[in-house]
C-alpha cells in the first residue's frame, strides 16, 4: 500500500507543480458541454434526460485525455524507465495509475457534472444516490480500461486518436446500462436493477483483473 | 500445379459447389414466406453469417490468449486473419439485417438491442484492425493486438447483455418449416467452409509474407526480459 501511495503522490505532486492535465481537461469538458448545449438546446427540442449523454460525452473525451496526459508524463525524461527499473510490481504501477487516473477523472466530474446539470436543467435532487452510485461504477471501469489502453498506445506513433479510438467501443457497456438506469431512474421514478447494477460490476471486476494482470506485457520504456 | 495449390482449388471448388447448392435450393427449393415475401429469403444468409462472425472472433480471442502464452508470432497472425475475416463477415450481417430491417420495419436502422450488438462487435473488431495498422514494430503490435483482442471478446458478452435492456423488435427465435430448416443448413456449409478458408489463405499469405523477410520474427522472448528491454 505503501508504495501505491508513494507513487499516486508522485503523480498528484506533479500534477499540483505544472497543473497542465487537469486544467486543460476542464476546460475541454466545459466546451463540450457547452458545444452540445448550443447544438441541442437552443431550439427548446431535448429535455433533462439529454444530460445524462451529453455529460457521458463530456466525461469519455476529457477521461482519454486525462489518460493520454498522465501517462505522458512518465515519458518525459525517461521516468517510465527508471520507474520499470525500481524493485516494484508491475500490478502495482497499474493500481497508483488507476487511482490517479481516477482521482483526477472525478475532480473533472465535480466540475463537468454541475455545468451539465445546470445548462440542461436536469433535476439531480430526484434520485441523486443513484446518480452517483452508477456513474462512480461506470467511471471506475472506465478509468480501468483506459489506463490499460493509456501505457499500450503511450509508444506508439498515433497516441490521441489511437488511444479514444480503443477506449470507445470497449466502453459502450457503460454507457449503455447507465443511460438506461438514468431513464428508468430520473423519468420513470424507478429504483435501479439488480441486473444492470450486476453488468456494471461484472464489467468492472473483468476489467480490473484483466488490466491488472495485462499491464506488465504492455508496459515498454 | 504444386500440390499447396491443388489443393487450395480443391477447397474453392468444393466451396463453390456447396454454395450454388444454397442458391440453388433459395431460388427453387424452399418456400416463399407468406407475410414477409421473398425478402425474407435473406435470412438463410444472415443467420450462418453471424454466426460464422462469432466463430472467427472466437479463433481471434483463442490465438491472442495462445500469442500470449507462447509468444509465437503465427498465432498473432491467426488471430489478425481471423479478425479480418470477422470484419468482413460482421459487414454482411450488418448490411443484410438493415436489408431485412427496411423490408419488415420500414426503415433501414434502429437503435434495437441485436443490431446495436452486432454494431458494436463490428466497431470493436474494425478497431483492432485499425490498431494493427497503426503500430509500426511487429513485436509491439503482436502484444498490444494480443490485449486487445482478448478486450475485445470479453466485452462481447457485456455489450449483449447491455443491449439487451433496450426495447427489441428483433425476432428473438423462428419457427422453420422442414423445407426452410433444411435451407438453412444448406447455407451453414458453405459459409463456414468460406470462412475457414479465408482465415486460411489470409494466415499463409502473412505468415509467407513474414518468411520471406519482412523483419518480422518467429517468436520474441518472455514478457518479463522484454519488458526489461532487453530486446
Amino acid at each position: 500500500m505503501n508504495t501505491i501511495a508513494t507513487l499516486i503522490a508522485k503523480d498528484l505532486r506533479i500534477e499540483a507543480r505544472n497543473r497542465q492535465t487537469l486544467g486543460l481537461v476542464i476546460v475541454l469538458g466545459v466546451l463540450i458541454v457547452t458545444v452540445l448545449g448550443l447544438g441541442l438546446g437552443t431550439q427548446n427540442n431535448v429535455n433533462g434526460f439529454s444530460a445524462t449523454a451529453v455529460l457521458w460525452v463530456a466525461y469519455l473525451f476529457s477521461g482519454v485525455l486525462c489518460f493520454e496526459k498522465t501517462m505522458a508524463v512518465e515519458r518525459n525524461d525517461a521516468v517510465l524507465s527508471a520507474l520499470l527499473m525500481a524493485p516494484i510490481d508491475r500490478g502495482m504501477i497499474y493500481l497508483a495509475k488507476l487511482l490517479g487516473n481516477l482521482i483526477l477523472i472525478l475532480a473533472v466530474a465535480a466540475v463537468i457534472t454541475p455545468a451539465g446539470v445546470l445548462f440542461f436543467g436536469f433535476d439531480l435532487s430526484v434520485a441523486p444516490g443513484t446518480f452517483a452510485g452508477v456513474m462512480a461504477l461506470s467511471i471506475l471501469g472506465f478509468a480501468a480500461i483506459g489506463t490499460l489502453f493509456a501505457a499500450m498506445v503511450s509508444s506508439t506513433r498515433l497516441q490521441g486518436g489511437l488511444l479514444a479510438m480503443m477506449i470507445f467501443p470497449v466502453t459502450l457497456p457503460l454507457v449503455l446500462i447507465s443511460t438506461q438506469l438514468m431513464m428508468r431512474a430520473f423519468r420513470d421514478g424507478l429504483p435501479p436493477g439488480a441486473a444492470s447494477i450486476g453488468v456494471l460490476i461484472a464489467f468492472d471486476l473483468i476489467f480490473l483483473t484483466l488490466s491488472w494482470l495485462t499491464f506488465e506485457w504492455v508496459l515498454e520504456p | 500445379m504444386c500440390p499447396e495449390c491443388k489443393r487450395t482449388l480443391g477447397y474453392l471448388i468444393t466451396a463453390m459447389t456447396f454454395f450454388a447448392l444454397a442458391i440453388a435450393m433459395v431460388l427453387f427449393y424452399v418456400p416463399t414466406e407468406a407475410s414477409m415475401g421473398s425478402i425474407q429469403k435473406i435470412f438463410y444468409l444472415h443467420l450462418p453469417v453471424a454466426i460464422a462472425t462469432f466463430v472467427a472472433c472466437l479463433i481471434c480471442f483463442a490465438a491472442s490468449i495462445a500469442f500470449a502464452v507462447t509468444r509465437d508470432m503465427k498465432w498473432d497472425r491467426l488471430a489478425s486473419a481471423s479478425a479480418r475475416i470477422a470484419v468482413v463477415f460482421c459487414s454482411v450481417v450488418l448490411l443484410t439485417g438493415m436489408i431485412w430491417g427496411k423490408s419488415a420495419w420500414g426503415q433501414w436502422w434502429t437503435w434495437s438491442p441485436r443490431l446495436t450488438f452486432s454494431l458494436v462487435l463490428w466497431l470493436l473488431y474494425v478497431v483492432y484492425v485499425m490498431v494493427r495498422a497503426s503500430v509500426e514494430s511487429p513485436q509491439r503490435r503482436a502484444i498490444i493486438a494480443a490485449v486487445y483482442g482478448i478486450i475485445a471478446f470479453l466485452d462481447v458478452p457485456l455489450v449483449y447483455l447491455s443491449v439487451r435492456l433496450m426495447p427489441d423488435i428483433h425476432p428473438v427465435s423462428v419457427e422453420l418449416a422442414g423445407a426452410m430448416k433444411l435451407t438453412l443448413i444448406a447455407w451453414f456449409v458453405p459459409v463456414f467452409l468460406l470462412m475457414f478458408g479465408l482465415i486460411a489463405l489470409r494466415f499463409r499469405i502473412d505468415q509467407h509474407t513474414a518468411t520471406t523477410g519482412s523483419g518480422d520474427q518467429q517468436s520474441i522472448a518472455a514478457p518479463m526480459t522484454w519488458a526489461g528491454g532487453t530486446l
